[in-house]
């Protein structure tokens, strides 16, 4: 092990700086302001602190490690050229306050990205300011709240959300003020019509809704439940966590929908980096536009004295929209992980229909090859579709029930199983609605050869008894870890002696 | 059979062409570049697998009348090579503060970042991996926000903090909303909170977002014209849900009145303070006077300032807050061989368990950014924080002194200031940034973007990377401007 509060080196071990500016008077701090008890922080120097993050680094599983077909998160490769991009002083080192024509070129991306979104979505005005998919919604919700407001229709204070929703989806419009309709899925895990029909009324501000769905099911109906929202006044809004599986083949503004939030962080390759960051922007149809958090980028030809710092002949200017709900985040969004998506986006450029083909070829691929593995190795009893269909999209999913029935083997134990085989598991229980459920999504940057294998291992992870699964993993650094005992002896900081 | 490429109409792309690949399939020939897709051209022999001949057969469940008809109106793809070159030209079009004199500020801060933190936070099992669902595979980043939680429970003197939220604003907010959470039921002013009349317009706007859904009434503090707290004022405070001061305030000026808040507004009231981390080098850890919660930008430490994200936001708070606070957390446990183990913990606060009535949405948070202000403040130590508050406030001094000197400047608050402060020009603050952006440098923040009445004041921030020389150098070329004036009038 190695632990950061153990290293305590003399004093200034640690990184060693200049000395500070001469000043004539002793800088002031109020006598009884001055920090009375410096922070324990540990003493390091840099070689120890490089072995301490380089070892914590090898007892982490990345997508650069192995196959992470986790489902629902799009775990596809990060190009790395992005990360060389990401820190030129153009974007590492400006700020936010600088004027307009200091910041052409952030605006010149940010423009572009706009467009770019406003394309694949449908929609007629992109925001880039919500940092994460979850502020994206939250963010959406609010300007549909400001659109009834201003229209006087302030009854529309319920949002619909399938059961079978992403938590964010219910959570962000419950911090909005919404109260939550939750209506069921059907059996096979798609949306129920006359459930909606049930529910959606005048009190109805809007339906929050992924498609394809939490199954990697397309929603066929979802037109037919546009309307009904539509019908009863609310608006529709899309949940992009899924986006991967239809860039270039459908949108959200032709399945009728008002607003949708984007997670560029799965589409577009922005790093998960362990949690985040993200970027979620938003896309709106022109009604919702002036709500909109600003400021937005926009351009207009350049005048004769601008063309010397112009980008090809534009001048780039930031645009408050007019009832603009204000800001979800202080500043201009998550800058950094917007330019990397744009360069990864400039890769694929008109072809990102290619991008999401392969990704809904790789899943339905690996959903085969699973199924034709464990017929060769015996197992395929033990597992069944998550839900009854010929074709998925970018991910699927399956119930171990059977395995937990017939030999007492649950998701957990199987997803543990292939931890010990040098991939990542897939999402497990979720969503609720498939008993045993594993979320399988491999992405389009895994090659069939990494498919056959992980499915020809699938497979011999099933052949293992009970007793052998229940200890798995033992591989990892750490075998199962008892959260239980982590809620109960809550110990969340180094205790030192105290 | 192909199709072109339409134009997107008056919103045109920068175009270039590029190697070209065909793939095999569907309506018109897509160009696509084969890096990053392993299974171009062996879409047949996986189709035929399953029976299927046509990837468009993967798509028979989208009906048609939902299907874009042609292309997406998007520019050819580029290589490698043609897009870093095009982000070059692109973002060389902006001006980064190192190329210029630069004193601007108010929220964010140019400090120096060691570089072995860019080193190590990229690598690729840290950069790629999500959030730690398997503890057993994803040790090294639990264990390091682990770490975090106790860098950042140390620095700020309170026994709790969360592993990030998105930045300081958002950490400020979600400070109000919790305090509500805590204190409303037993409050004489309950849904309501007190705010710093200080606090910049942005700021205050996301939490006027995050609040209204709780219908959470936001009241303001005043501040005197030294720019302390009205401690007269703050009396009204007392029975509301909480406070929120920052220190130093946004104007840079360090209070020492902040250590008899909570006394006045007592134990019902949350205590919120918004920190510049660095400055708790030198400055009272707001736990150690009553801070309640403690939230803040922890972009100084760690992070380039990267046109404000992503940054990260600080939140700490003691232990009446924990199961009502937003954010993940680790705790650390033992694994089935009672070895150390770290996991996430208390998630039934979280959205992905109790749904709409978790304490917060927030699900992807700033973990990486955190791990660089680990690695950071690891790196630094407590000796080597205390010398960067000093480096930062000294320069600050330094250019006290010689701002304070140049003639037709004055300092508007003389009293004392962390990494920044407010001066008076002779003059509008915005010529006179105009003038000082043609001579290349970028002179400070104008106060008049944030309030109204303050047309003729400039927010000038230092940090450890100011030199004498740009102090000296500011200090001219506002002598110059100050003459430029007079000859006007």
């Amino acid at each position: 092990m190695s632990h950061l509060f153990e290293h305590n080196g003399a004093p200034n071990t640690g990184y060693s700086q200049p000395p500070p500016l001469q000043t004539d008077q002793p800088p002031n701090v109020p006598p009884g302001l001055l920090r009375s008890k410096p922070a324990r922080w540990p003493r390091l120097s840099e070689p120890e602190m490089v072995r301490h993050y380089t070892w914590l680094s090898k007892r982490n599983f990345g997508i650069d490690t192995g196959f992470y077909p986790l489902g629902s998160c799009t775990m596809k490769h990060n190009p790395r050229v992005n990360e060389v991009i990401a820190q030129l002083p153009g974007i590492a080192d400006i700020h936010p306050h600088q004027p307009e024509h200091h910041l052409q070129g952030l605006l010149a991306i940010y423009y572009e990205m706009q467009h770019m979104l406003e394309i694949c979505a449908g929609m007629d005005q992109v925001t880039l300011q919500p940092v994460a998919g979850a502020q994206g919604e939250f963010t959406a919700v609010r300007c549909i709240q400001e659109y009834f407001r201003q229209r006087g229709e302030t009854q529309r204070t319920k949002v619909i959300v399938p059961d079978s929703a992403h938590g964010t989806n219910p959570a962000s419009a419950a911090m909005a003020g919404f109260e939550i309709v939750e209506i069921p899925s059907l059996a096979d895990g798609r949306m129920d019509l006359e459930a909606l029909s049930a529910v959606a009324d005048e009190t109805t501000a809007a339906m929050m809704i992924t498609n394809p769905n939490t199954l990697g099911l397309f929603e066929a109906d979802i037109v037919e439940a546009s309307r009904i929202v539509h019908d009863a006044g609310g608006q529709m809004y899309y949940d992009g966590a899924n986006f991967n599986a239809i860039l270039g083949i459908t949108s959200p503004g032709l399945m009728g929908f008002d607003a949708v939030h984007f997670n560029l962080h799965k589409t577009f390759s922005q790093p998960h980096g362990g949690g985040g960051p993200g970027s979620g922007p938003i896309g709106v149809r022109s009604h919702l536009a002036p709500f909109l958090p600003g400021p937005l980028a926009d351009r207009r030809d350049s005048s004769a004295s601008e063309q010397p710092r112009s980008v090809d002949g534009h001048w780039y200017h930031w645009r408050e929209p007019e009832h603009s709900i204000g800001k979800v985040q202080q500043w201009h969004g998550n800058a950094g992980a917007v330019i990397r998506c744009w360069a990864y986006y400039r890769r694929y450029g008109a072809g990102l229909r290619t991008m999401s083909e392969h990704a809904v070829l790789n899943a339905n691929y690996l959903r085969h090859a699973i199924h034709r593995e464990a017929e060769i190795e015996g197992v395929s009893h033990l597992f069944v579709d998550g839900a009854e269909t010929k074709v998925a999209k970018h991910e699927f999913t399956l119930s171990m029930q059977p395995a937990k029935e017939q030999l007492g083997i649950s998701a957990m134990d199987v997803a543990k199983g292939l931890l010990d085989r040098g991939y990542m598991a897939p999402t497990v229980y979720f969503p609720l609605v498939v008993p045993e459920c594993m979320m399988i999504e491999p992405t389009e940057t895994e090659s069939k050869d990494t498919l056959d294998t992980f499915a020809n291992q699938f497979a011999k992870v099933l052949q293992s008894d009970a007793e052998t699964l229940h200890e798995a993993p033992i591989t990892t650094p750490v075998r199962r870890v008892d959260e239980v005992y982590a809620a109960r002896n809550l110990c969340l900081r180094h205790p030192y002696d105290d | 059979m192909s199709c072109s490429l339409q134009r997107g109409g008056e919103k045109q792309f920068i175009m270039s062409v590029t190697r070209i690949v065909l793939t095999t399939h569907s309506k018109c020939e897509v160009i696509v570049m084969v890096d990053q897709l392993p299974n171009l051209g062996r879409e047949i022999e996986m189709l035929s697998e399953m029976g299927l001949t046509d990837i468009e057969d993967l798509f028979s469940d989208i009906p048609a009348d939902v299907r874009f008809s042609g292309a997406l109106p998007l520019p050819p793809p580029q290589s490698e090579e043609e897009i870093i070159r095009d982000a070059r030209r692109l973002l060389g079009a902006n001006v980064d503060m190192g190329s210029r004199v630069s004193f601007l500020g108010g929220g964010l801060y140019r400090n120096y970042v060691p570089a072995s933190v860019f080193q190590l936070v990229t690598r690729g099992e840290f950069l790629t991996a999500y959030t730690p669902y398997q503890p057993e595979v994803s040790q090294g980043m639990l264990q390091a926000m682990w770490e975090f939680q106790t860098l950042i429970s140390e620095l700020v003197g309170l026994p709790i903090a969360n592993l990030s939220l998105y930045d300081g604003s958002t950490a400020a907010a979600e400070a109000l909303t919790c305090a509500v959470r805590v204190h409303t039921r037993k409050a004489s002013q309950p849904n309501i909170v007190y705010v710093s009349c200080l606090t910049p317009p942005d700021k205050l706007s996301v939490m006027e977002n995050y609040c209204q859904g709780a219908e959470i009434e936001i009241k303001f503090l005043s501040h005197h014209d030294d720019g302390t707290l009205d401690m007269e004022g703050l009396k009204e405070a007392t029975g509301s849900c909480g406070v929120y001061l920052e220190q130093p305030n946004p104007l840079g000026v360090l209070d020492e009145g902040l250590t008899k808040v909570k006394e006045i507004i007592g134990q019902n009231t949350a205590l919120i303070v918004g920190v510049q981390p660095i400055s708790l080098g030198m400055v009272e850890a707001p736990g150690h006077y009553g801070a309640d919660i403690v939230v803040g930008e922890g972009q100084p430490l760690g992070s380039p300032v990267t046109a404000g994200g992503p940054i990260y936001g600080i939140f700490a708070c003691t232990k009446p807050y924990l199961r009502l606070m937003p954010g993940r957390i680790v705790g650390r446990s033992i694994d089935v061989d009672g070895k150390e183990a770290y996991c996430l913990t208390l998630s039934t606060r979280e959205q992905h368990i109790r749904r709409h009535r978790a304490t917060s949405n927030i699900c992807t948070n700033e973990t990486l950014i955190a791990l660089m202000g680990a690695m950071h403040m690891a790196l630094l130590g407590p000796d080597g924080l205390h010398d960067l508050a000093y480096r930062n406030a000294a320069a600050c001094q330094k250019a006290k002194e010689i701002l304070g000197a140049t003639q037709g400047v004055s300092l508007v608050h003389d009293t004392s200031h962390f990494n920044e402060f407010a001066i008076r020009v002779p003059g509008t603050a915005a010529s006179c940034l105009e003038y000082l952006d043609q001579s290349g440098i970028i002179g400070g923040f104008d106060l008049n973007r944030w309030y109204s009445d303050a047309t003729n004041q400039i927010l000038v921030t230092t940090t450890d990377q100011t030199s004498l020389q740009d102090i000296q150098t500011l200090s001219a070329h506002l002598t110059l401007w100050a003459n430029h004036q007079e000859v006007e009038a």
